[in-house]
């Protein structure tokens, strides 16, 4: 034999082989494909799952926040959850015109200020500088709350 | 579904790795005999042959993003795969392989004496005796013939494939052959 005749030997060699693999391979590949395939299907649609309850809680946080923005309220008309408008550290809280009452009350540690509606007079009887003649107009006011839910002091919302 | 009747490759893996059914089955249909024969031709055996195509094509599922056109054609990449797979099974089944394949002995000289290969040898009976031939080689030259004299792969794309010069696929060939031939003069030799 020559290399020639090897060659055609070596090319003859690949007519000869079976051209396909059995039918069964490709029905285990492709069960092996289609629980692959749901699995990550299912992932998918966990990951959906998780993705709309955080969205969920998202759109409850936003709400609760659109709800306590909305003003005006009347003091008897804020829900504690709607009202919070935020948590202040103490030293954010100097702006606040102390309320003569507060004085016998504990120190505050965690403060939150609550945006309510009162009229103009309300606030005189709390001793705050007012110049403008009392009307019967009701103004925006932020009333700052201790950890023990008292009033601590009061601001005009502009 | 698949609108187009014939998608190119790279499409079919980009489809099959996001999980569509019916581009794995056209990209398996198109390419799965390649792997098949090359499993064959190299160690001989139907059941590493069927073990290695569904070996790979399951690595495919999983790694089909890891194509890159730039780096060979799908068939090359296919026979990377493969014969990692392939050689695998082949040292695994060493001990009970029936074909010798020992690379540090003389290759004509452990045959001489085979008397398989004996008797009339007539074109069937021939390409028997070059197929065990072929078997019977160390597998890193067994991958060569396969892949370039039985399969007509380049040597550029062989050798991308299994990580060498071109020149080492040219030596390996030329080694091969030679060690072929003298099996197959030796077997001709012995029927006279």
């Amino acid at each position: 034999m020559n290399e020639n005749e090897l060659m055609d030997g070596l090319r003859e060699l690949r007519g000869g082989e079976p051209r396909e693999a059995p039918r069964h391979v490709e029905e285990r590949l492709l069960a092996e494909f289609r629980k692959r395939s749901g699995r990550r299907q299912t992932a998918w649609w966990q990951a959906g799952v998780i993705g709309a309850i955080a969205a969920g809680i998202a759109a409850l946080v936003w709400l609760a926040g659109v709800t306590a923005n909305r003003a005006p309220h009347t003091v008897a008309e804020l829900r504690p959850e709607a009202a919070v408008l935020e948590s202040v550290a103490e030293e954010d809280t100097s702006d606040f015109y102390p309320l003569p009452a507060a004085e016998a009350l504990p120190a505050v540690e965690t403060a939150m200020v609550v945006r309510v509606e009162l009229p103009m007079s309300s606030l005189r009887l709390m001793g705050y500088p007012v110049n403008e003649e009392p009307s019967g107009e009701p103004v925006q006011a932020d009333v700052l709350l201790g950890q023990d839910g008292l009033a601590r002091g009061v601001r005009v919302v502009e | 579904m698949l609108d187009s009747p014939s998608h190119s490759d790279d499409d079919l893996l980009r489809l099959l790795s996001e999980g569509n059914e019916e581009a794995f089955l056209e990209f398996y249909r198109r390419h799965q005999g390649v792997v098949y024969r090359f499993g064959l031709q190299m160690s001989g055996k139907t059941e590493i042959a069927e073990e290695v195509t569904q070996d790979v094509f399951m690595t495919l599922m999983s790694a089909a993003k890891n194509y890159d056109l730039k780096r060979g054609s799908v068939p090359a990449y296919l026979y990377g795969i493969a014969r990692n797979f392939v050689l695998r099974s082949i040292e695994r089944e060493k001990p009970y392989l029936t074909v010798l394949d020992d690379p540090e002995r003389e290759y004509a000289s452990r045959l001489a004496g085979d008397q398989d290969t004996l008797g009339d040898l007539t074109r069937n009976e021939k390409l028997e005796s070059l197929r065990k031939a072929v078997l019977a080689l160390p597998p890193a030259y067994r991958e060569v013939v396969v892949l370039c004299d039985v399969n007509e792969l380049d040597y550029a794309e062989a050798a991308s494939m299994l990580g060498c010069a071109v020149g080492t696929i040219r030596s390996r060939l030329h080694r091969a052959r030679a060690l072929l031939i003298e099996k197959m003069r030796a077997a001709e030799r012995c029927t006279a």
